[in-house]
């Protein structure tokens, strides 16, 4: 690991509730700014279509009695190898060194779709409006915000977490909650078959083990 | 994934053009056999248009097609950017050896650099998709001699068809060795198929919904995929086919592709006929563009582990 920063999310699927105010309260801020809008097709109409940095998807396992609801929020990961980066083109698909965010210049994206396939996270989305590939900033623009406020400067998502299971923050500062989370709590990475070594983490529900070891005991 | 038609033209038009460029210059390398006035009047120039027509038909695969050319800045990391190079190269190479050709001879250098620019070509484009390494049907060997073969044989029943046309007598004497060699690609190019078929066939998938999600328990399930109108993830990266449209489509392929043009071409080997030539060039085209949509409705993205239900 580079001592470089690398900001992520960790998600703590003990706690997400499948509220959806993360993939609204994104949407809201990100077709609102100067990047121009997330663009809804036939928002009213029989089959509407939009463009997404971030939906919760919702998994079942185990056999009943012994199941689970699994609601699991989804977007960029913000590889430190991202794959989708080197195949770009034009340059606009970038990875930046002073935080290892990935990011899309809208201006130079010719949209060709080859960064979404080379994404197995399926983490990209072509704006089918702008025809630009477009995905999770982190709210670049708000974490950076010269005019909100320091409790404001986080991701939309996170702040509209009500069950904070959201943690915004620096994975390569080992002081940072972010990385604390990861490694108290047994943090891992999606698909590590590819090497992507993505950033994002997510928390695995430890509470299933405090379940288990109840109904052993009856 | 969802075949892309814009792609379909693009790999099959200029992979026909790169065929017969290959075949010609490999030819002259060897020996000066073909008149200059059959390469000026005749093959360069419709060799000339298949590519334009290719490059033409890419266009349609972007959102903004105005922005084509800065595609060619990260040539040092991206398999893309070095097709959108290579492409112009390839045409200004055979606009050069129509230049000389008009004008006396060409030269050996100038074969040398059209032979290894068709080749660049073929490379490039086979690993815009083989270098994915997580669509498995892809990231093999196999795409790149895939493409290459089938780009021969299409380009070799071209050059062949051409040589008939061009009507020379001295030229159509050597009908029956150009069919047997056409026959011998195909031939190699089905047994690929049928090969990759099987490979595809029997992969085992590297990722899964525990290593998707990471979640500890057996039997997961999708529920949600949070949406319901369809995205983009929905529509890209599915072919949207009915099982019976695909099985139907692999018949179709395997007869157009290969066994019937093998069979007409084995036909012209006793008896050269300008029509089985031609015949044998259409169909193979035809099963060409199923081949090629084809090579991407079989690619299975891992994204779609992610998008199997809506609720």
């Amino acid at each position: 690991m580079s001592k470089n920063k690398q900001l992520a999310l960790v998600i703590d699927l003990n706690v997400c509730v499948g509220c959806h105010a993360c993939v609204t309260s994104c949407k809201e801020w990100n077709t609102s700014g100067s990047a121009g809008p997330l663009t809804d097709l036939n928002a009213y109409g029989a089959s509407p279509s939009g463009t997404f940095f971030n939906r919760v998807q919702t998994f079942e396992a185990g056999t009943f009695p012994n199941t689970q609801t699994v609601h699991f929020p989804k977007s960029c990961l913000h590889c430190e190898e991202p794959p989708c980066v080197p195949v770009c083109p034009t340059g606009a698909s970038y990875k930046r060194k002073e935080d290892g965010i990935v990011l899309v210049d809208y201006d130079k994206c010719i949209g060709c779709s080859y960064c979404s396939w080379a994404c197995p996270y399926g983490a990209r989305e072509l704006d089918q409006e702008r025809q630009v590939m477009t995905k999770c900033t982190l709210c670049v623009d708000r974490i950076y915000s010269e005019t909100l406020p320091e409790s404001e400067k986080k991701p939309a998502c996170v702040l509209a977490c009500p069950t904070s299971a959201r943690i915004f923050g620096d994975v390569h500062d080992p002081e940072s909650a972010a990385s604390k989370a990861i490694e108290e709590r047994g943090g891992y990475a999606l698909m590590p078959e590819w090497e992507t070594q993505p950033a994002n983490h997510y928390l695995p529900r430890s509470i299933m083990e405090t379940i288990d070891a109840a109904r052993n005991d009856k | 994934m969802r075949p892309q038609f814009s792609i379909i033209f693009f790999t099959t038009l200029a992979g026909m053009a790169q065929g017969l460029l290959f075949f010609i210059a490999l030819s002259n390398l060897y020996s000066q056999t073909t008149p200059n006035a059959f390469l000026t009047n005749l093959a360069l120039p419709v060799a000339f248009v298949l590519l334009s027509l290719g490059l033409l038909a890419s266009f349609f695969h972007l959102g903004h097609p105005e922005r084509a050319w800065r595609a060619a800045m990260m040539w040092r990391t991206s398999w893309l950017s070095r097709e959108v190079i290579v492409l112009p190269a390839l045409m200004i190479a055979t606009a050069a050896v129509f230049l000389y050709a008009l004008n006396g001879k060409v030269p050996q250098w100038l074969w040398l650099v059209l032979l290894f620019t068709t080749l660049a070509l073929w490379v490039c484009t086979a690993k815009i998709y083989q270098c994915i390494r997580f669509i498995q049907e892809w990231s093999h060997p196999s795409t790149i001699t895939n493409f290459i073969l089938l780009g021969m044989a299409s380009g070799w029943i071209l050059l062949e068809l051409l040589i008939a046309v061009w009507g020379d007598a001295a030229v159509q004497m050597i009908d029956a060795p150009l069919s047997i060699i056409a026959f011998l690609l195909l031939f190699l190019a089905f047994n690929l198929k049928l090969w990759i078929w099987r490979r595809n066939r029997d992969l085992r998938p590297k990722s899964n919904l525990s290593t998707a999600t990471g979640i500890k328990g057996s039997n997961i399930r999708q529920t949600s995929m949070g949406l319901m109108g369809g995205s983009f993830n929905t529509r890209e990266f599915f072919h949207h086919q009915t099982d019976r449209v695909i099985a139907n489509l692999r018949k179709i392929i395997l007869l157009c592709t290969y066994v019937i043009p093998m069979i007409l071409m084995a036909y012209s080997i006793t008896t050269p006929s300008i029509v089985m030539i031609f015949l044998a060039l259409l169909i193979n085209y035809l099963g060409l563009l199923a081949e090629r949509w084809m090579f991407f409705a079989e690619a299975n993205h891992p994204q779609n582990l992610y998008y199997q239900r809506v609720s």
